[in-house]
């Protein structure tokens, strides 16, 4: 089954605010058992030319092993944005994205993707529009809130307004002061996948730790997939009135433990760091490795558990929850040691 | 006698950036040099800061260096978290009172490039991007930008425009409609501020060893030198061993390489 888009020209659909709103209100309401494996999510939810928002922190909380089955079922010419947005990288690699709306694309102090800096100057993918983390932000925020763009102070009197569109510098027309502000419409990509901790089979999802732009994306977007580490009784979710997501945004709902590692999720596991280091500091510096880097982690692993099996099994995994659990003063941090191998290539 | 090796540049740096916080502040910080910054001041001069984080985490409890600004570090037993949009929008509403932020240019008034080297349409290397430097630089009140200075990343106009400063100096910033703006430079080298007409970077402190010389040697353009041009005083050994024992044991930020 493939889903019909009003606008086919993935630029304007970003930005078709009643475009969304049909297809929101052609959605399927009933409250219904949405679980299905994340093949299947992935095989009918995510289809060539969607344009795709990246949830969480990169690296926090971000449904990783979902964009494997991505890359695993080699969809084709997908689109990118998020705040921040670190996993295009290894898409694009693998041709299934050619372009992206950027905001960040990195490992912060680790390390800057070489790959993507290629993969730009190569042509191999196109910058549609260029962002900071707030600005991107407040285009899905504005989404959620259902209005068609805010005015903001971010952006202002820079080189990124004359590579970004959508953007529009104009004098605030209502307020007291009649001070320049940038307009930011309002933000619809295609498809998001959330990954939480807890969801119910319908699709209540609860998110614990930063949401990031989570609640705004799932608002936003026309289909959403929930990944949750747990799937709990609907009335777990009642009690605490915790749902930071609603059943009727949701297409379809996966039970994937570990399904953010190897990046970190809160009350569940701390990253594995030295993949991201490798990943960034070594995978990305060449063509060739980043072929072999994602034909080893993405393509040659069938799901989640034998990613952490070649990651080194129980031990790796219990540990990084060891981690997690002292981070967040579930455990006794006072006995956990966080020193590790930085990965720190020694090139000839 | 001291017993204790001298403060590293690296280590004069973490320490100039923590005596720009002043005590009950509301600080947005970044990882690396700036979390390190913003460590020390809190187990200083500055204890009864606030510290605030662009993933959302939200006055965390004390805990080991975060290893990315999503780190649980940063909302270790936190009230709230935020979310991102709304993270950013306590800065442009005048709940922040200073920030910091790294790039990989800046120019004589204070414009921030994490873009692109080279020109966009010919570039040589792709940068990461704004991330929340543009956010930061475009909201917050006082904002201090933290860097290695060579000459190449100093030079007299970025390559691209990410993340403001003071424009072409003047009250073009002000024009421009945006908020706040950077008071300070802060980098292996010494302080700089922004001179309060022109707006542009003054050297005004220099770090042990340095001179207004290897200042100009590491910059691409012509610096303005503070009539009053300040000497820093290395940090005492009780700010250097609370640096090396409990902000930074590891010297994962501080260290030296090799």
């Amino acid at each position: 089954m493939t889903y019909k888009y009003d606008q086919v020209d993935h630029l304007e659909r970003l930005v078709d605010f009643r475009g969304a709103r049909e297809y929101h209100l052609s959605k399927d309401r009933a409250k219904r058992d949405k679980r299905m494996p994340l093949k299947d999510a992935i095989a009918e939810f995510v289809q060539d030319g969607d344009i795709l928002g990246e949830t969480g922190f990169s690296y926090v909380r971000s449904p990783i092993q979902a964009y494997f089955e991505i890359v695993r079922q080699q969809k084709k010419n997908i689109k990118g944005i998020g705040s921040p947005m670190s996993n295009v990288s290894y898409m694009i690699a693998r041709d299934c994205m050619d372009g992206v709306h950027l905001s960040y694309v990195g490992v912060e102090m680790r390390g800057n993707d070489k790959h993507f800096s290629r993969a730009i100057i190569n042509k191999k993918a196109e910058i549609h529009s260029l962002w900071s983390h707030g600005s991107m932000a407040l285009g899905f925020k504005a989404a959620q809130l259902g209005v068609p763009c805010v005015g903001s102070k971010q952006l202002l009197g820079t080189d990124m307004v004359k590579y970004n569109p959508y953007v529009k510098v104009i004098d605030n027309p209502v307020g007291k002061d009649k001070d320049p502000v940038c307009m930011i419409p309002a933000l619809f990509p295609d498809v998001c996948i959330v990954h939480c901790q807890q969801a119910d089979r319908y699709g209540n999802a609860v998110i614990q730790g930063p949401a990031i732009n989570d609640i705004a994306l799932a608002s936003a977007c026309r289909k959403v997939i929930i990944t949750a580490e747990r799937i709990v009784p609907e009335m777990t979710i009642r009690d605490n009135s915790s749902a930071a997501i609603p059943f009727w945004y949701v297409d379809a709902v996966v039970e994937l433990p570990y399904g953010a590692y190897p990046g970190a999720c809160p009350g569940f596991y701390f990253w594995h760091r030295q993949w991201w280091e490798f990943l960034i500091r070594i995978g990305t510096v060449t063509d060739e490795n980043v072929m072999s880097f994602t034909e080893e982690w993405i393509m040659n692993c069938k799901d989640q558990y034998e990613w952490i099996e070649k990651a080194g099994g129980i031990r790796v995994i219990d540990h990084d929850r060891r981690l997690m659990e002292a981070a967040q003063l579930i455990a006794d941090d006072s006995l956990t040691d966080y020193d590790y191998d930085e990965v720190i290539p020694k090139w000839d | 006698m001291t017993n204790i090796a001298p403060a590293n540049p690296l280590e004069m740096l973490a320490y100039n950036l923590s005596l720009l916080i002043e005590d009950e502040q509301i600080v947005y910080v970044g990882t690396g040099l700036p979390m390190v910054g913003g460590m020390l001041a809190k187990k200083t001069h500055a204890k009864n800061i606030t510290l605030v984080y662009e993933s959302g985490g939200q006055d965390p409890l004390e805990g080991d260096m975060p290893w990315s600004v999503g780190c649980p570090f940063t909302y270790r037993k936190s009230p709230m978290s935020m979310e991102m949009s709304t993270s950013f929008g306590q800065c442009a509403i005048g709940y922040v009172d200073i920030a910091f932020q790294g790039g990989a240019q800046f120019d004589m008034y204070g414009n921030v490039n994490t873009s692109v080297i080279g020109s966009y349409e010919n570039p040589k290397t792709i940068l990461p991007g704004s991330g929340g430097g543009n956010d930061i630089g475009s909201l917050t009140e006082k904002s201090v930008l933290v860097g290695l200075q060579t000459p190449d990343r100093f030079p007299e106009k970025v390559d691209f425009l990410t993340t403001p400063g003071y424009l072409s100096g003047g009250n073009s910033r002000k024009e421009a409609g945006l908020l706040g703006g950077p008071i300070a430079v802060v980098t292996q080298v010494g302080v700089y501020d922004f001179e309060p007409e022109s707006k542009r970077m003054r050297l005004v402190g220099l770090n042990p060893g340095m001179t207004v010389e290897i200042a100009q040697a590491c910059t691409g353009f012509e610096l303005l030198v503070a009539d009053d041009l300040e000497m820093i005083a290395a940090p005492s050994e009780e700010v250097l061993t609370t640096l090396r024992t409990v902000v930074d044991p590891r010297g994962v930020f501080t260290s030296l390489p090799g």
